[in-house]
């Protein structure tokens, strides 16, 4: 019963605020269309980019080239961070040699790479991977390591016990224990990694959702900057629920619960 | 193969003069396929004796020894089941009892054949796809034992196995070690708290002092079970009902109740 | 098969050995000439920087002015944050209705960085302090609102039917009920909101600001000076860093209070 009312509220809601944004832009004119587009502003705006392209492509275009770099930016992140985490959560000599230099080097906010990034990369996208990889690496890391170091002993003494040797160690019982955790590490690492792509694709790109943004902010055109951002907002959503999936398929036997 | 030896065993936890002494020159010999339960008040060191026959701990002086080897290291000769059962999670009934045999470098069809029987030992042939948090802990505890035995080790250690069960599943396991210890014997190392859990698995039960701990007593119960045949009986209370039992458990009670600082005055 | 921990002793030594290799091999690199000093300078290089900086001015202030004028609009960002998210929180906890009004809205929102509002933040307040603060708020938001309504919504029930049981009415018990209990979770929230703050004022400063050390990085990729560059970087994740470590004593400090302490 609460399942339907919940989704009835939310429907109506929807359609409120869709009135309301009629209501305020189109038919009386409160907020201009100077500030912030019309739905049928909004809608043009997206038919053309969908058509005859905007800023150098198509929206598919740019989404595309966002979701690819973000894939790879996140890919490269991980792979580098989890195994880092997972060392040393594992040997207490990794952990007081690179401790140091991660305290140095995770208060540095993730944007905060980009002027660098430019400065040794350029605006192509390789220093969008770099900016990427720095913003997705620290929280694999640390999640990994917090993973692994929350494991309970008894589970870590009865593999020592079976004798089980080094790499099936941390293969069978390391990673799958810390799983949970990493996954957590995992899904904050996706958020940092498109956070980071928009930004420097705002600051400077030549293709891509964030250098809609840009054109479009500069060109003055609303309607196109809300078509940008709602493009964000569904990729985010669809890259975070594909993550989850394979959480949760990875994570059937955690019945200890998933955290959002 | 399986005798365990402890040759004058000290423990001392922390640094020196600020250090616990858990142990204080512990002497025991234990007898293959004998079955020895160790009971004592809390803090005793009795689960730091098992933890040292693991190889989850050092001593500070003293060694202990198993089929005459010193013991350095854990390993699968001297099998663990946990209070707490320790099983992972993440793998099945079958996975777990795998990770030991694969670890030991056999062959698949020899692996299935020692997991196999290990599941119709313990009855778990029909959970063997079950993850553990599928499993009621009665059912988990069972697993462990599992784990434990397919790996035919020369030493089976107990550390308070059943603590974490509820009362009627701890007793129906007890009767099912009873039964596996009959069918398959071995050395059994046994922690436990409860005086009537010891004085019904053992052979011999070893009474310890409060901290730092020594050996107090050690009771022969073997003999008794034998001459009053308690083997005759397939329940639990049948058997505690007889006299030579409740003597013995009112002789451990006595002896332990001597460990505990009188607070009644 | 896992090591044993370390004695304090051992712990500082693996730590010098690994800051010394990471310096050492950065050094290394620069002064061989692998990597040109104009795009590596030395850790020194960066160093002087930034005592250069702390009198010298760059794009039109030195370092501490251009903190301050971070610090300022980080400052109102976050307190509007914080002055509409906990309150809206709170009644979204109580009011069974209001939450199924909002939630999926802000669930819609989430998924927007918040740096992507910049471009209407730079539409709408130019360059002025406006924008930043838009962008700070943005980020700094959802925590403040999460933490107020899981404060809320899940409070130990039995304090609430004593309340019920005692005929108090809404707005007080949310005051004097709900709002307390929710102390705990809203000073997490806090600082969490802090540190989403500051890492969103550095995205928008890149972009919309004539001020602050952002605005400062920026000037100085377009000049190729990279020391100001990672001088900026420096100071902006030393601060972070100081406002994180405060916040957290002023939570344990209200926890401690409350007998709640770890």
């Amino acid at each position: 019963m609460t399942r339907w009312r919940q989704t009835g509220i939310g429907l109506a809601t929807f359609a409120l605020l869709v009135g309301l944004w009629f209501a305020l832009t189109a038919w009386s004119g409160i907020i201009s269309a100077g500030r912030f587009p019309s739905p049928t502003d909004f809608w043009s705006a997206f038919v053309q980019i969908n058509t005859r392209g905007y800023a150098g492509g198509q929206l598919a275009a740019h989404a595309f080239h966002s979701v690819v770099l973000v894939v790879m930016g996140f890919a490269v992140a991980v792979s580098t961070g989890v195994p880092l985490g997972l060392w040393m959560g594992w040997s207490r000599r990794a952990e007081a040699a690179i401790n140091p230099v991660f305290l140095l080097i995770r208060p540095i906010p993730p944007l905060a790479w980009i002027p660098l990034a430019i400065l040794w990369l350029g605006l192509g996208d390789a220093a969008k991977i770099m900016v990427i990889w720095f913003a997705a690496f620290v929280p694999s890391v640390i999640n990994t390591f917090s993973g692994v170091r929350s494991i309970e002993r008894p589970l870590l003494e009865a593999a020592t016990m079976l004798g089980t040797p080094r790499w099936r160690f941390v293969a069978e019982v390391l990673a799958p224990a810390a799983a949970p955790m990493i996954f957590t590490g995992l899904r904050l690492s996706l958020q940092a990694a498109w956070t980071t792509l928009v930004a420097a694709e705002l600051v400077g790109a030549l293709l891509g959702l964030g250098f809609i943004l840009n054109v479009a902010q500069q060109d003055i055109y609303p309607a196109m900057i809300l078509v940008g951002m709602l493009s964000v907002g569904v990729l985010g959503f669809a890259t975070t629920w594909l993550l989850g999936a394979v959480e949760r398929r990875a994570l059937v036997w955690n019945v200890a619960g998933s955290e959002r | 193969m399986g005798s365990i030896l402890f040759d004058n065993v000290s423990k001392v936890f922390g640094r020196n003069s600020a250090g616990i002494k858990a142990l204080d020159n512990i002497n025991l010999e234990i007898a293959e396929k004998e079955f020895v339960a160790i009971v004592g008040p809390s803090g005793c060191g009795k689960t730091t004796c098992l933890r040292i026959v693991a190889g989850f701990e050092q001593p500070t002086s003293g060694t202990v020894s198993v089929s005459g080897k010193v013991v350095t290291e854990p390993g699968p000769e001297r099998a663990v089941v946990f209070q707490h059962f320790a099983l992972f999670p993440w793998k099945t009934v079958r996975q777990n009892l795998d990770l030991g045999l694969r670890n030991k470098k056999l062959a698949k069809p020899q692996r299935d054949d020692l997991i196999a029987g290990a599941l119709r030992l313990m009855n778990l042939e029909s959970h063997a796809d079950a993850f553990p948090h599928q499993l009621s802990g009665g059912m988990q505890q069972r697993v462990a034992i599992a784990r434990a035995y397919v790996l035919d080790p020369e030493v089976l250690l107990m550390d308070e196995p059943f603590g974490a069960l509820d009362a009627q599943t701890r007793v129906a396991m007890q009767e099912e070690l009873v039964r596996l210890t009959r069918v398959n014997p071995r050395t059994v190392l046994f922690i436990t708290h409860s005086v009537e859990e010891a004085v019904y698995l053992a052979d011999r039960v070893v009474i310890m002092t409060r901290r730092p701990g020594r050996i107090k007593e050690v009771l022969d119960i073997k003999s008794k079970r034998n001459v009053e045949n308690w083997n005759r009986f397939q329940k639990i209370e049948d058997v505690m009902d007889q006299e030579s039992f409740i003597h013995l458990r009112t002789h451990v009670w006595r002896s332990l109740r001597e460990e505990k600082p009188d607070t009644t005055t | 098969m896992m090591d044993r921990p370390l004695k304090s002793r051992e712990t500082i030594a693996w730590g010098f050995a690994g800051l010394g290799c990471f310096l050492g091999l950065w050094t290394l690199l620069t002064v061989s000439g692998l990597v040109p000093r104009q795009f590596l300078p030395t850790p020194l290089d960066v160093v002087a920087r930034i005592i250069e900086l702390l009198t010298t001015p760059f794009a039109g202030a030195t370092l501490p002015q251009h903190l301050a004028s971070s610090f300022g609009r980080y400052i109102v960002g976050v307190s509007l944050a914080a002055l509409v998210g906990i309150p809206i929180g709170l009644l979204m906890g109580w009011f069974r209705l209001l939450d199924d009004i909002l939630a999926p809205i802000f669930e819609a929102l989430r998924f927007i960085a918040p740096i992507a509002w910049v471009p209407f933040a730079a539409l709408w307040f130019g360059t002025g302090i406006g924008g930043p603060v838009m962008i700070i708020f943005a980020g700094a938001f959802p925590p403040c609102l999460i933490n107020a309504y899981r404060g809320a919504r899940f409070v130990d029930p039995r304090l609430i039917e004593a309340s019920r049981m005692l005929g108090t009415s809404h707005l007080r018990t949310i005051v004097e009920i709900l709002l307390p209990a929710s102390v705990p979770s809203i000073v997490a929230g806090l600082r969490v909101a802090a540190g989403l703050g500051w890492q969103s004022l550095v995205g928008a400063e890149l972009i919309v600001a004539a001020t602050g050390v952002g605005f400062m990085m920026v000037q100085a990729q377009a000049n190729v000076s990279t020391p100001t560059v990672m001088a900026g970087m420096i100071a902006i994740g030393a601060a972070g860093m100081l406002i994180d470590v405060l916040l957290r004593q002023g939570e344990a400090l209200i926890l401690r209070r409350r007998g709640l302490g770890a």
